[in-house]
């Protein structure tokens, strides 16, 4: 990749003024998506110390997988080059998100110790346990024709699934659900931040002490797997560790939660859709799941460090520069997908770029995937005809970080109960994770859970 | 038609599988495709078109 001297005004000849942390931008995101991927696909912008912004498909893919040239990095403490990591701008904290802010080989040591626990085969073996936890949460609402799909439904299943296989007491749910949300949606000068730090701190608390309690009484689960782990012929420090906890956590948590809560609002604004949805599931389940993860992009995007002078999609880049992977905006790339801003659940070639590109693709994409499909049939299932309340539901304000709801509320004709409520289930799952030793790698046990 | 998955390019999206899980699987550690070692059979070839198509890594190819 031969680079030619040019001015830097040039360089930058492309520009857009973009800030993805307002509220305007969430109004305005399919109007910005399509200007930008028409007149600029990659383009400079001022804010937060000016960066780079990908908008278009063919532009995202090539950068995306361009990993000798853009570093996820993040270096806090200055021992290498000092780049700021995925998040744009970087927060100000003296820590990396895991191995998500690493390069190779440091990132591939990771992702090969912990892929075991994360493959499509060993995301099936939860199945049985998950569909538990969906009866119990649906079951604490079924009798009263209410539900709030963000705080009854979607904000547990994944939390307590996450947690089953970190090899946290599933119990242990509600410590960690509450900080990982409001984190995401809440603004910093928020007057309920205090409240919202000391519950973070909770969470870092009980992380903390379940590291030291798995290396002291081992039992199996992705913490384990952390607590033995050498990296590079070292032993990473526990701050390191909390790191990968913690994107494991953030990882696990909001983003199935939003991808849940848009696509049932979907659903209920278009029962026609939805009907149609139910009854062919067999074979439009797929394809709709994977039209959801387009459409509402729950990870918009993120961050990257070019770490050498570069020509990549038709752009110079300098070493140094910051440059935002827009995946939102590139699921509505009129080039790839017909009709862009249209929900088509049987929509065909559908390369979106929801769980990133290249070596970074979200490790959790099996897990999204699955406990996304058996929160929404369940509902199809028990709520056939629930309704959302447009005066209820609450979005995230902003859609910089993940594209969530804080709140769902809906009705719908009340129905029976099956089976005991979330308490006893949840105590019930337990007692199966530790017996069937469910939280081990795929290499070590293979067959689903056993849950009656 | 024979299809070949790339190693280098795959990163274990899995569209690949489950559109058409008779010609590509996946590995149990990482997830990574493999494509079926012979021809596609006649019934097969519009689902490993639309593998090919849907695959967000480009990564699968029609071989000669």
């Amino acid at each position: 990749m031969s680079t030619e001297p040019v001015t830097e005004d040039e360089r930058k000849k492309n520009r857009f003024h973009f800030d993805r942390h307002t509220p305007e931008y969430r109004q305005q995101f399919a109007d910005v998506a399509a200007e930008m991927i028409d007149k600029c696909p990659v383009a400079w912008s001022d804010t937060y110390g000016g960066h780079w912004v990908a908008a278009g498909h063919s532009e995202v893919f090539e950068l995306a997988r361009s990993a000798e040239y853009l570093s996820n990095d993040h270096d806090p403490q200055h021992e290498r080059r000092g780049y700021k990591g995925i998040s744009i701008p970087a927060p100000d904290v003296g820590f990396r998100g895991g191995f998500l802010e690493m390069d190779p080989p440091e990132q591939r040591h990771y992702r090969q110790l912990l892929n075991p626990y994360l493959s499509p085969a060993a995301v099936a073996r939860w199945t049985p346990l998950v569909d538990e936890i969906v009866r119990a949460s649906l079951n604490e609402k079924i009798e009263t024709g209410r539900i709030d799909f963000v705080d009854d439904l979607a904000n547990i299943v994944p939390a307590v699934l996450t947690l089953a296989m970190l090899g946290v007491p599933l119990k242990n749910w509600d410590i960690y659900v509450e900080p990982v949300h409001a984190s995401v949606y809440t603004p910093p000068n928020s007057p309920d931040m205090p409240r919202i730090m000391q519950s973070r701190i909770a969470m870092r608390d009980d992380m903390a002490a379940q590291l030291a309690e798995i290396r002291a009484n081992p039992r199996p689960g992705l913490i384990s797997a952390l607590a033995q782990a050498e990296i590079n012929g070292t032993v990473p420090p526990d701050f390191e560790l909390l790191g990968v906890i913690s994107l494991l956590i953030g990882g696990g948590f909001d983003t199935t939660t939003a991808l849940t809560s848009r696509s049932l609002e979907w659903l209920s604004d278009h029962p026609a859709e939805r009907e149609r949805l139910s009854a062919g599931r067999d074979t439009l389940l797929d394809s709709a799941t994977e039209e959801f993860l387009r459409y509402f992009t729950p990870a918009p995007g993120d961050g990257r460090t070019i770490s050498a002078d570069c020509e990549i999609a038709g752009q110079q880049f300098k070493e140094g520069e910051r440059i935002w992977l827009s995946w939102a905006m590139s699921n509505r790339d009129p080039e790839v997908f017909d009709n862009p801003n249209e929900v088509d659940l049987a929509r065909t070639g559908n390369r979106h770029h929801s769980f990133g590109l290249g070596i970074h693709r979200c490790i959790g994409s099996n897990v999204a995937r699955m406990v996304f499909k058996r929160m929404v049939t369940a509902v199809l299932d028990r709520m056939p005809d629930y309704q959302c309340d447009p005066a209820g539901a609450e979005h995230y304000q902003t859609i910089g970080i993940i594209q969530g709801m804080k709140h769902l509320p809906a009705t719908f004709t009340p129905g029976p109960r099956i089976g005991d409520g979330l308490d006893e289930t949840i105590a019930r799952m337990q007692v199966v994770v530790d017996e069937q030793q469910l939280a081990a790698p795929v290499t070590a046990r293979r067959g689903a859970a056993e849950v009656r | 038609m024979k299809v070949r998955v790339d190693p280098e390019r795959c990163q274990g999206h899995t569209l690949c599988a489950m559109i058409a899980p008779e010609i590509f699987t996946l590995d149990d550690v990482d997830g990574h495709s493999t494509a079926l070692d012979g021809e596609v059979p006649a019934d097969q070839e519009a689902k490993a078109a639309e593998a090919i198509r849907s695959c967000p890594e480009q990564a699968i190819s029609v071989i000669p």
